[in-house]
């Protein structure tokens, strides 16, 4: 993925549920674990709850497509999102 | 100020803990979300259905500043259950393109309009009264024929029936047609021939009680992420459940197929009449259902390619000229057809290998599997399409598997609309509303009365379709054209020779509505922007009969306005005196100098509902403007067509408080499984079930055979070209393509090719190459790898790119009989540049 602007003085927490290959659970919340600002929650059958946090709307789906792409997933789809406004959050 | 380390622990936990509920996953203790969640900072949340595809997922949309900022899935949306897509993901983002039109331009030199001046930018007066001017010349000149218009799956249902009131009651021209022509009409007709009804009679309810599933000619990984989710959800957690995947090449549906079968383009129809063979032979019909619920017909054959009439392959075609015509049969005129398509042959035909074909026969012959069979355009964009489809209703119609939960042949939708105005509002160029056609003398006076206009005024000749239109323009018989809310320059076939020159040809004054500068605005002589999606109050129907409506929630930056308020205060510019005949007049006098404003939009139906109805939280610019609430007007004379006639829409005020209903709504419920007992309130008590469009009750099963395509590959040009979508971008990417992030992931189209064709030529991966037809070129660069993987002799070239206009190389065949192109079969060669 490019390079995205970081928009200022925001913090995104995002949620999304992704569907996988039976199999491929193990692999791709491996694979998960390697990108970042992306927490793996929970994992259960052929579903992963991931959060995703950045500075910014752009990062995070940009981040969504990445994994959208990746080998063994059937569907990356966004659940939750939260836009904290003119306040850091420590990371 | 910072937030301290807990908020976003808590932050987290929140998120981690909805998206487990939606996936149905418990959490460990520590991580589970706070009750009543945390605060969303002065954005105020709304609901919406997605601008995309046909899905109709419900989104919420959080505006701030009068700016729409965020958008994320509705939780109480049954669709997608709170899930969102990558591409509605950034739905927010689709309205603040850095090009956005905000204001007329009309092509000018030294101050007036000129056909091959420059855009300059003009008041919408000015832009307007360009276009009555224009408009009453050629109807002075030439009579309604010569006036036509190409609308949209993505118009809202108020516009759509908004314009075909205009065109057709105004005008008095059926020349009005959707771009839904290119997408389904193939689904429609075959819908409207089986059943004598139009859209699917079940409903995505169906994915959680299938145990096969079947695409045919459908990526819905790629396309309809969010149906795909469910149906994986559905194949992930039953191991029974099995999932057959049927396309020209290997895309990422593929990954969940337990039976993938890649099959030789055209050769659907075969594999298809080999199924129905298969259930006869193995006996597995359902002869009470068969006996009970089905009719026999037989269509014409050698109908000829949808090519113009000069064509040597038209000229050749015995059954050209009526392909449409079917005749009665029965079901040994059937088994004798359908005997010929053995394993054998159609194996061999197909390039299939046999064990996939029993595999796939047999889930459609065992009878204790339900099926639910998806498809979208590798069926529909096909010159036999009305019959693929059809010979898939076969299939579900010989073994009973039909309008119950489970099983369910289903034709997905790529637009938001295009059931709910494309088809339901009737905006082809030989519908009118709730499946009413324009040749039949009742329905007109139906609808004549509905519309309290005159007796003898709706013009009864199928005005022309979408290839049609293009073709006329070109020939110069079609001179006054108004495009919105579609780039049909970009997706329209063979357009270099048979679309631009139409739009350029001197004698034609072409406008387009568009919120984007796309190819085909840029062809145009007049560009009016539009405002889109939230700027205004809207409705659209989704693939399965949901009809979803939505308020205005932020304003159109500049001058743009909605489609329907363009077309509204565009009728004020004329007088019935202008256009309608002397004879209705004169048998009519009543209507003599009234504007058509007056007539088509304030007759006592439309204007009836006050201002003081609007939700006062909401703004809504056209019922301000035109001084009465104009959508739930247009709503309820529309409604008025479908009540009590299996259409039935619940009152119009009802869909703001719901995330839409699916029709029919009869005494405030809706209906998710239609012709069956017990689910469809139409059908009475005893009968069971009842095929109740078609006046015998029963269904048709088809008796069709395999015919080739218009075009195969030869010596000269020795490839097949399939054209289709990708992920990040949404048909002609006019949208998508402005999103920097979903640009950045997928920025220009490539030629998916096989490897060894590849090197066969001399071609490395990413290497330029041209795309050559008989009709056109464009250059590209060849993909290899990636997510599609070509058998030898197939490419893939998406059509989203503007840079790439892939459809200077597509060939203008259509199904004879839906008049819907093929855009997956013609013939290319590939050389490097």
């Amino acid at each position: 993925m490019g390079q995205h602007m970081a928009e200022h003085g925001i913090h995104v927490v995002s949620s999304a549920v992704v569907s996988v290959v039976p199999g491929r659970r193990e692999a791709v919340a491996a694979a998960l674990a390697a990108v970042g600002g992306t927490e793996v929650c929970a994992a259960e059958g052929n579903k992963i709850v991931v959060v995703l946090e950045g500075a910014g709307r752009s990062e995070v789906g940009g981040r969504l497509l990445e994994i959208a792409g990746l080998d063994g997933v059937v569907s990356a789809n966004m659940v939750f999102e939260h836009v904290e406004e003119d306040k850091g959050i420590p990371t | 100020m910072t937030i301290d380390v807990s908020r976003r622990a808590v932050l987290k936990a929140q998120a981690a803990g909805i998206a487990a509920a939606v996936a149905g996953i418990p959490l460990p203790a520590g991580a589970q979300p706070i009750p009543g969640g945390v605060g969303t900072l002065d954005i105020n949340w709304s609901k919406a259905p997605c601008r995309f595809c046909g899905t109709g997922c419900g989104v919420m949309v959080g505006v701030k500043d009068g700016q729409v900022v965020a958008t994320h899935g509705d939780m109480r949306a049954e669709v997608n259950r709170g899930l969102n897509c990558v591409k509605g993901y950034f739905l927010s983002k689709i309205m603040y393109g850095a090009d956005r039109l905000t204001t007329p331009l009309m092509r000018k030199r030294n101050g007036a309009y000129a056909k091959d001046g420059e855009f300059e930018p003009v008041s919408w007066d000015e832009a307007f009264d360009l276009m009555a001017a224009k408009a009453k010349e050629t109807l002075k000149a030439k009579g309604p024929t010569a006036l036509g218009m190409f609308g949209s799956g993505q118009w809202t249902i108020f516009e759509g029936y908004a314009a075909t009131k205009l065109m057709r009651g105004g005008f008095r021209s059926n020349n009005l047609d959707p771009n839904a022509r290119h997408c389904m009409a193939s689904a429609a007709y075959a819908f409207m021939r089986t059943f004598g009804m139009d859209e699917p009679m079940g409903c995505y309810d169906d994915f959680e009680h299938a145990d096969a599933f079947v695409l045919w000619g459908s990526n819905m990984a790629e396309m309809h992420p969010i149906l795909w989710t469910r149906l994986a959800d559905r194949r992930l957690g039953y191991e029974h459940v099995k999932v057959a995947v049927l396309s020209t090449f290997t895309h990422r549906s593929m990954d969940l197929a337990d039976i993938p079968v890649i099959f030789k383009p055209g050769t659907d129809l075969a594999i298809l009449n080999y199924i129905a063979n298969h259930i006869i032979q193995s006996g597995r019909v359902n002869e009470d259902f068969v006996a009970r619920h089905v009719v026999f017909q037989r269509a014409a054959t050698d109908i000829g390619y949808g090519l113009r009439p000069e064509h040597e392959l038209e000229m050749r075609a015995t059954g050209a000229a009526d392909p449409a015509r079917t005749e009665p049969a029965d079901f040994e005129a059937f088994k004798a057809l359908v005997s010929e398509y053995t394993l054998e042959r159609v194996s061999e035909l197909s390039g299939v290998e046999p064990d996939f074909l029993v595999e796939l026969a047999e889930l459609y012959a065992d009878p204790d599997r339900k099926v639910m069979s998806l498809w979208t355009m590798g069926f529909n964009q096909h010159v036999r399409g009305v019959w693929a489809n059809q010979m898939l209703y076969n299939l579900h119609l010989l073994t009973g598997k039909i309008s119950e939960p489970g099983n369910s042949p289903f034709s997905l939708t790529g637009q938001p609309s295009a059931c709910g105005t494309a088809r339901e509002v009737g905006t082809f160029a030989h519908r009118l509303p709730a499946d009413l056609v324009v040749t039949n003398p009742e329905h007109r006076r139906h609808a004549e009365e509905i519309w309290k206009l005159p007796h003898g005024l709706l013009p009864a000749e199928i005005g022309y379709h979408a290839v049609q239109q293009d073709r006329m323009l070109k020939d110069g018989k079609l001179n006054w054209y108004w495009i919105q809310v579609n780039n049909n320059l970009q997706a329209s076939p063979n357009d270099s020779q048979e679309t631009y020159p139409g739009y350029r040809n001197p004698e034609n004054f072409i406008v387009v509505s568009d919120a984007y500068p796309t190819v085909t605005a840029l062809a145009a002589d007049v560009i009016l922007p539009a405002a889109m999606w939230v700027e205004k109050e809207g409705a659209y129907g989704n693939a399965e009969r949901r009809t979803h409506v939505w308020h205005q929630l932020v304003t159109a930056k500049g001058e743009a306005r909605s489609d329907l308020w363009q077309l509204m205060e565009f009728s004020r510019r004329f007088t019935t005196d202008e256009v309608w005949p002397e004879e209705i007049l004169a048998a009519a006098p009543d209507y003599r100098g009234r504007t058509l404003f007056e007539v088509l939009y304030t007759n006592g139906n439309v204007d009836r509902f006050p201002l003081a109805e609007i939700d006062p939280e909401y703004e809504n610019q056209e019922a301000k403007a035109f001084g009465f609430y104009v959508q739930k007007g247009l709503f309820e004379e529309y409604a008025a067509f479908g009540r009590g006639h299996g259409h039935d829409l619940a009152p119009y005020d009802r869909y703001h408080e719901e995330r839409g209903l699916r029709w029919p709504v009869v005494d405030g419920e809706e209906t998710r499984w239609r012709y069956r007992e017990g689910h469809d309130p139409y059908v009475k008590a005893g009968e069971g079930l009842r095929f109740y469009g078609r006046p015998d009750g029963r269904a048709v099963i088809l008796a069709a055979p395999y015919e080739p395509p218009a075009e195969s590959p030869d010596d000269d040009f020795d490839l097949w070209l399939v054209t289709g979508r990708v992920l990040e971008h949404w048909h002609s990417g006019s949208m998508t393509m402005r999103v920097p992030e979903l640009y950045r992931a997928f920025p220009g189209a490539r030629v998916f090719m096989n490897a060894d064709d590849a090197r066969k030529r001399g071609l490395n991966q990413g290497a330029e190459v041209r795309v050559t037809s008989r009709r056109g070129e464009i250059r590209s660069r060849i993909e290899t790898r990636g997510r599609n993987r070509m058998p030898r002799g197939v490419v893939f070239v998406p059509w989203f790119d503007a840079s790439q206009l892939i459809n200077k190389v597509t060939l203008d065949a259509t199904d004879p009989i839906s008049k819907q192109t093929d855009y997956k079969k013609c013939a290319v060669k590939i050389e490097a540049v």
